[in-house]
């Protein structure tokens, strides 16, 4: 029963074909090419590769963010449309969950770094269960500062993963000491890892619903925010003049 | 197979509507879901981007799958997918192009990328089954004012554009310095009425003969100036006045240069498409000159007007039928612009 995974949350490209016995082929690509344009005929790549066929495929797993908004959508819309036009469940996976299935290690923390722009990271941290990863620490925006602190405060060792930790982490001084810095190639997503955490879910039954799924986003647009204060401005003058 | 037969899955999200359509040959609209994003914009004055494209990422297989069902196909029986690419807000179209290139791949059916404003002009072939080409085509939408002669289904000539604003900018700008809710357009349009055309003397550009070019910003501060002056004078303005004499002035622009395309090229058929098609006043003074002048006149259903994936699965049939198909790259073209097509 073969799986289609995708991840498009940040810089990385990846796809892979797994089946319940082994990953049959992945593909990580890290160039200047945009998601739009290459993630569709890398599926097609990544099938040919695997020797599976588009109508073999039994379901289909996306990497759900935070991250990119633009690339989080371009993967959540086409593995929405794969798995509508194959009649296939699709899963959606939290992309840090995703990165935890670098180090599935009894006993270690996983604390992902995924750019939020502005020097801000979202950060969660997983612990290995045995058999798949428990959020132990769930999903928030924090400066990059903050986030390096929540590790202090795990007991343990913890492995630092996510597009920051090569463009932020490495030039911060004083890292805490159980903080565990891994090469650069095991710190970006790869869709055989959401392809890992994909055929969990499918085994536990869940699946999500095409027709109202949507990334994970965490933050709101700009637009939203300045609206927000803009009313919350609006309503102090307001109270302010009443008060008067 | 008999291309009357053709059944074409069209899919559009370049702005702020999520829609699909299913069409049967080029002109017969079997469904035409549109979800309306409008009612959430209107709070910010404007489209917001993100937020759009938040919406069409929820929209887009529910606006799709009722496409289907409406129009009762199923699809395999779907031969191809239509989508657009360009122009409009990058994050909207890649969500719809994103969707229709997995849904090609996944079918193993064609994919045909559809430039948006082609889609807007061939909203009139589904309005008006005996249209054809030859002809010339005013664009008037809320990003994009041109007027092109329409040789054959493939084959355009781009006479002239807009070299700043568009007209649809202008109407939303002026609307909003008025106070008037977005979309601006039709809330002009409706002022309008109760105003007098004539009232005040806005400027016109570009008025030398064979010019087919358009600009709209100097009338568009124009207007803003005159509403300052009077402001800072204390008097107040007759606001329907004021915006029937801008739309007026757009109007005679439009006109003039529509009609003098249309003598040039020896067309004896004008075609007006984009969202401001739908601008009562603009097709009813286009409508009396053309029938004055013998000239034959189209303009497409309100809902036409709007943008909607039918126009989309229409422009893309008969680019099917001339082979023009996308492969798997396709990407969004936020600036596709109309060209010349031979």
């Amino acid at each position: 029963m073969p799986i289609l995974a995708m991840d498009t949350a940040t810089m990385v490209s990846s796809v892979a074909v797994a089946d319940d016995k082994r990953l049959l082929a992945e593909l990580i690509v890290e160039n200047k090419l945009t998601h739009s344009e290459t993630l569709l005929p890398n599926v097609e790549q990544v099938l040919k590769l695997a020797g599976v066929k588009r109508e073999d495929l039994a379901a289909i797993a996306v990497s759900m963010g935070p991250g990119s908004f633009t690339g989080l959508r371009i993967g959540l819309a086409a593995a929405k449309a794969i798995a509508y036009g194959l009649n296939i469940p699709l899963v959606g996976i939290p992309t840090i969950e995703g990165l935890a299935w670098h180090y599935p290690v009894p006993g270690v923390t996983v604390a992902g770094f995924i750019d939020a722009q502005k020097g801000n990271v979202y950060t969660s941290h997983y612990c290995w269960n045995g058999s798949g990863f428990d959020e132990i620490k769930s999903i928030e925006v924090l400066s990059l500062a903050e986030a390096v602190d929540a590790c202090v405060k795990v007991a343990g060792p913890v492995v630092a993963v996510g597009d920051m930790v090569a463009k932020k982490l490495v030039k911060l001084d004083n890292l805490p000491k159980n903080l565990i810095v891994p090469p650069k190639h095991m710190l970006m997503p790869r869709a055989a890892n959401i392809a890992m955490a994909g055929l969990n879910r499918l085994a536990a039954g869940q699946m999500d619903n095409i027709m109202d799924m949507e990334p994970i986003y965490i933050r709101k647009s700009e637009a939203e925010v300045l609206w927000e204060k803009r009313q919350q401005a609006l309503a102090n003058d307001a109270a302010g003049k009443d008060a008067k | 197979m008999d291309k009357e037969k053709i059944i074409t899955l069209a899919i559009e999200s370049s702005c702020d509507e999520t829609s699909a359509a299913v069409l049967e040959g080029g002109r017969t609209i079997l469904s035409n879901i549109i979800a309306t994003q409008i009612p959430i914009h209107r709070k910010f004055g404007g489209v917001v981007p993100e937020i759009a494209s938040r919406k069409h990422i929820i929209n887009i297989m529910p606006v799709i799958d009722e496409a289907l069902s409406k129009a009762g196909k199923t699809l395999d029986e779907v031969n191809q997918v239509a989508v657009t690419y360009g122009p409009g807000l990058v994050g909207a179209l890649l969500v719809g192009v994103s969707a229709a290139k997995a849904l090609a791949f996944s079918r193993d059916i064609p994919l045909i990328g559809v430039n948006h404003l082609e889609g807007h002009i061939f909203a009139n072939f589904l309005s008006s089954p005996e249209l054809k080409p030859p002809f010339v085509a005013l664009v008037v939408s809320g990003g994009h004012t041109s007027l092109v002669h329409v040789k054959d289904y493939n084959s355009f000539s781009l006479m002239g554009q807009t070299r700043d604003d568009a007209a649809g900018e202008a109407f939303d700008k002026v609307a909003r310095v008025m106070g008037l809710p977005y979309p601006g357009g039709p809330q002009i349009d409706k002022l309008a009425q109760d105003g007098n055309p004539l009232a005040i003397d806005f400027p016109r550009a570009l008025q030398e003969k064979g010019n087919y070019e358009f600009s709209f910003s100097g009338l568009k501060s124009a207007v803003l100036n005159y509403l300052n002056s009077m402001k800072l004078k204390k008097i107040e303005v007759n606001k329907a006045d004021v915006a029937a004499s801008f739309q007026h002035t757009v109007i005679e622009v439009l006109l003039a240069k529509a009609m003098d395309a249309i003598k040039e090229t020896g067309c004896d058929t004008l075609v007006l498409a984009g969202g401001v098609a739908a601008n009562s006043s603009l097709e009813k003074r286009l409508r009396e000159t053309t029938a004055k002048n013998k000239i034959n006149f189209y303009y497409p259903d309100k809902i036409l007007c709007t943008d909607n994936a039918a126009m989309i699965g229409c422009r893309g049939y008969y680019q099917s039928l001339a082979g023009k198909y996308s492969d798997l790259y396709l990407n969004a073209v936020p600036g596709l612009a109309l060209q010349d097509l031979e």
